[in-house]
């Protein structure tokens, strides 16, 4: 039994063995055959924020693999009555769960729910800190159309300082061996990346040159009409990836982005529905992961030496 | 009945002394201090040769969080935990529930601290600026200094509108009130958690800028500059406040700043995995801000060390460290820390360090307290440290009831081992207890 938070906490053997778990699910689902899911479960899906594609995405994951979903929404339940996240955390213990889903809008939050919870908690997203299945789903989508993760060049665009997707793809990518460039204006890129896996590029254009791999970014709109960030328009004509500024990317590079789009704002209708396009196959390969990531939060852990707590860069 | 204090080294920065030598408590009041102390008839004596005699130690910046917040500390519970940290004196921050804005107030709280049964220690209360703490109406200050306030404060709520902050000075100034300056521009940190750098930029935690603090140090020392009113700045922690403190000290306002230990000893890093006892405001900065503030601390530019004691309910910091409150209970580790990190370094003699924390601190404000000078203070006001003693900081040892602490577990050099408030008012499990002889019949 274990927690999965933060791919920052991983190891490349975990990684690669969650990934190599999910191909064969994946594998296993598409040719009708059953898969290798261990006991059957019954978690708690524990949703803060609301968010309904990577809450049917656990579901969809859960079914596959005979577990049993119990849904606790942010609405409507105690979690709006004041209790704290500790004892709501504590009741969901008792209430016999074996483990725990959840998002929460507190960069953190998922860590405290594991100390408490004393079992498996999978992050569905922590804040601004980490959403370690969205990137599994990523890395899954890429070695689809690539052979290896190692030595490829990754361009990671947009609003990189507020983005959990952004901090677990980039300690993903890095622990698999890419390069990985973090492109934006500097509104939207965090002031000190020391700790941060990754190049800074406030050009798009230099910062995609020859990418194999171009992670578009989610812009918040509410950001943008505060006039905490560049404007919409502003966005657009400086950062937007599409025809004409992927020229500078490699000729075979893919295109992805976590979802839901600001469609003309971060990719114009071309590059989205294109062939470099990525996007509904990351959609697709997000339930594969989270079975294995499911799978793999129930198993026992190698019986390698304590994990090293903080990652190095 | 007649103390004394025998052979120790006595440390007094009101008078330049540090020697070994002798105390004499006689009736509650100092009646000798020096090498040669002429005594033959004490009721009860402390063997002293090895540990400090000091002035009793003053903290400017306490909060006791009573009225309204009983659940993290009260007035009882603070000042026990003063007096086991080696404080005779303490002064109490305004932003209670309700804050400290009108002389009922004022009175409430010296009633509860002189009680019979409360710590020992003195509280000096310090009243709002403002009405309400909104940053809006400046209070009827002459009155609350009439009521016994020692200063006026906006901790807790800094005051945003410099037009304010203005008028709050001038009318300082007039009736001889010290401000106790929160430097913090909310348009800039409202947001944050935890310091504004790698570490934020790791955890995908909202940063606090450096500039947040230091803009409105710079705000309030120019204020001061202009209108000659004598501010203090609570707790600064970045290497840009207290360049802009020496500046203003240089160009001659009446400035003075104050440090707290664990702005001398930790960074950010120290958050690791979003630990909330490490969550301060202004928070932990990085290793430059405090090799820096070492040096302002050696050089005079820092005046004197503050606790900041900020104790919580376990309640309140079980939760996303974002919503965790900010500071920690401090009353208790404050001198172990400095001692430990400052003293034990290298970076102040011992003398200065009382300095530090008992007769700068005093000086400040104008307290009768951080003197062994007999007669300089209303009741003797003593401490004595010993400076070697290995100990390990236990949240669940401590007095007070906050048990939110960046030290629970570090191990200190050095502990206040008696407080004496008149009489004695605290004795250290650890004090070792053949020192002490009493011949009362």
């Amino acid at each position: 039994m274990r927690s999965l938070i933060a791919i920052r906490h991983l190891e490349r053997e975990d990684i690669s063995g969650i990934l190599e778990q999910a191909k064969q699910m994946k594998a296993a689902i598409l040719a009708g055959k059953p898969v290798d899911s261990g006991p059957p479960r019954t978690i708690g899906l524990l949703f803060f924020e609301n968010s309904t594609r990577t809450r049917v995405s656990f579901e969809q994951a859960a079914s596959y693999l005979g577990f049993r979903t119990v849904n606790f929404s942010g609405s409507g339940s105690s979690m709006r009555k004041g209790e704290t996240l500790k004892d709501t955390i504590l009741t969901l213990k008792h209430e016999r769960l074996e483990g725990v889903v959840m998002r929460h809008w507190c960069s953190g939050s998922a860590s405290l729910a594991a100390r408490h919870f004393e079992g498996p908690v999978v992050n569905a997203g922590d804040g601004q800190h980490e959403h370690p299945t969205q990137a599994l789903g990523d890395a899954l989508t890429i070695l689809e159309r690539k052979e290896t993760i190692d030595g490829l060049r990754v361009a990671i665009v947009g609003d990189v300082a507020h983005s959990r997707v952004a901090r677990s793809n980039a300690w993903l990518l890095h622990r698999m061996g890419a390069e990985v460039r973090f492109v934006g204006p500097r509104s939207l890129i965090p002031g000190h990346t020391a700790k941060l896996p990754g190049e800074t590029y406030y050009d798009l254009r230099n910062g995609i040159s020859d990418a194999d791999v171009v992670m578009c970014l989610r812009l918040q709109r509410e950001r943008m009409e505060s006039g905490h960030s560049v404007s919409a328009g502003e966005y657009r004509r400086l950062y937007q990836v599409n025809r004409s500024t992927l020229r500078a990317a490699a000729p075979d590079v893919m295109v992805m982005h976590p979802g839901p789009i600001n469609r003309g704002i971060e990719l114009d209708d071309l590059t989205a529905d294109g062939h470099a396009s990525a996007i509904s196959d990351q959609v697709t390969n997000g339930i594969f992961v989270r079975m294995a990531a499911l799978r793999w939060v129930f198993s026992e852990p190698r019986s390698a030496p304590a994990k090293k707590k903080e990652a190095n860069v | 009945m007649k103390t004394l204090l025998k052979n120790g080294r006595l440390l007094d920065p009101s008078q330049d002394l540090d020697t070994i030598g002798s105390l004499l408590i006689e009736d509650a009041q100092i009646t000798q201090v020096g090498p040669e102390v002429e005594l033959d008839d004490a009721t009860e004596v402390y063997d002293c040769e090895g540990l400090w005699i000091v002035p009793g130690l003053v903290d400017l910046h306490t909060h006791l969080r009573e009225p309204g917040e009983e659940h993290r500390e009260t007035i009882k519970t603070g000042t026990m935990a003063a007096a086991a940290g080696g404080f005779t004196n303490i002064c109490c921050m305004p932003n209670t529930t309700p804050p400290l804005d009108n002389p009922a107030l004022v009175d409430f709280i010296m009633d509860k601290a002189s009680a019979p049964d409360a710590g020992g220690a003195f509280v000096a209360p310090v009243g709002a600026l403002t009405l309400g703490q909104k940053g809006e109406t400046v209070c009827d200050l002459a009155a609350l200094k009439k009521a016994g306030v020692v200063a006026a404060s906006d901790e807790g709520g800094p005051i945003q509108d410099s037009a304010v902050m203005l008028r709050a000075m001038e009318y300082c100034l007039q009736i001889d009130l010290p401000i106790l300056a929160h430097c913090d521009d909310l348009s800039l940190s409202r947001a944050g958690a935890m310091n504004e750098g790698a570490t934020s930029a790791m955890l995908g935690l909202p940063g606090m800028p450096r500039s947040a603090e230091e803009i409105m140090v710079m705000r309030n020392c120019l204020l001061s500059l202009h209108t000659g009113c004598r501010i203090h700045i609570l707790r600064v922690s970045t290497w840009g406040a207290v360049e802009m403190v020496r500046q203003a000290k240089y160009l001659g306002a009446p400035v003075t700043c104050e440090i707290c230990p664990h702005h001398l000893c930790l960074t950010d890093e120290a958050v690791g995995e979003f630990n909330v006892n490490f969550k301060t405001t202004p928070p932990l900065r990085t290793q430059v801000d405090i090799d820096i503030l070492l040096q302002a601390l050696g050089d005079g530019t820092i005046d004197c060390i503050a606790s900041d004691h900020s104790p919580y309910a376990p309640y309140e910091v079980d939760v996303p460290f974002e919503e965790a409150p900010f500071g920690m209970s401090s009353l208790e580790s404050t001198l172990g820390a400095v001692l430990t990190h400052v003293t034990h370094k290298g970076v102040l003699s011992p003398l200065e360090t009382v300095r530090k924390l008992s007769t700068g601190p005093a000086q400040i404000l104008g307290l009768e307290a951080g003197t062994l000078q007999p007669g300089g203070t209303p009741v003797a006001q003593v401490t004595v440290i010993d400076p070697s003693l290995q100990w390990t900081y236990d949240v669940n040892r401590t007095f007070s009831k906050g048990k939110n602490s960046a030290f629970h577990g570090a191990s200190f050099q050095g502990k206040a081992v008696a407080t004496f408030c008149g009489t004695e008012i605290y004795r250290d499990p650890l004090f070792d207890e053949t020192r002490y002889q009493s011949v009362l019949p």
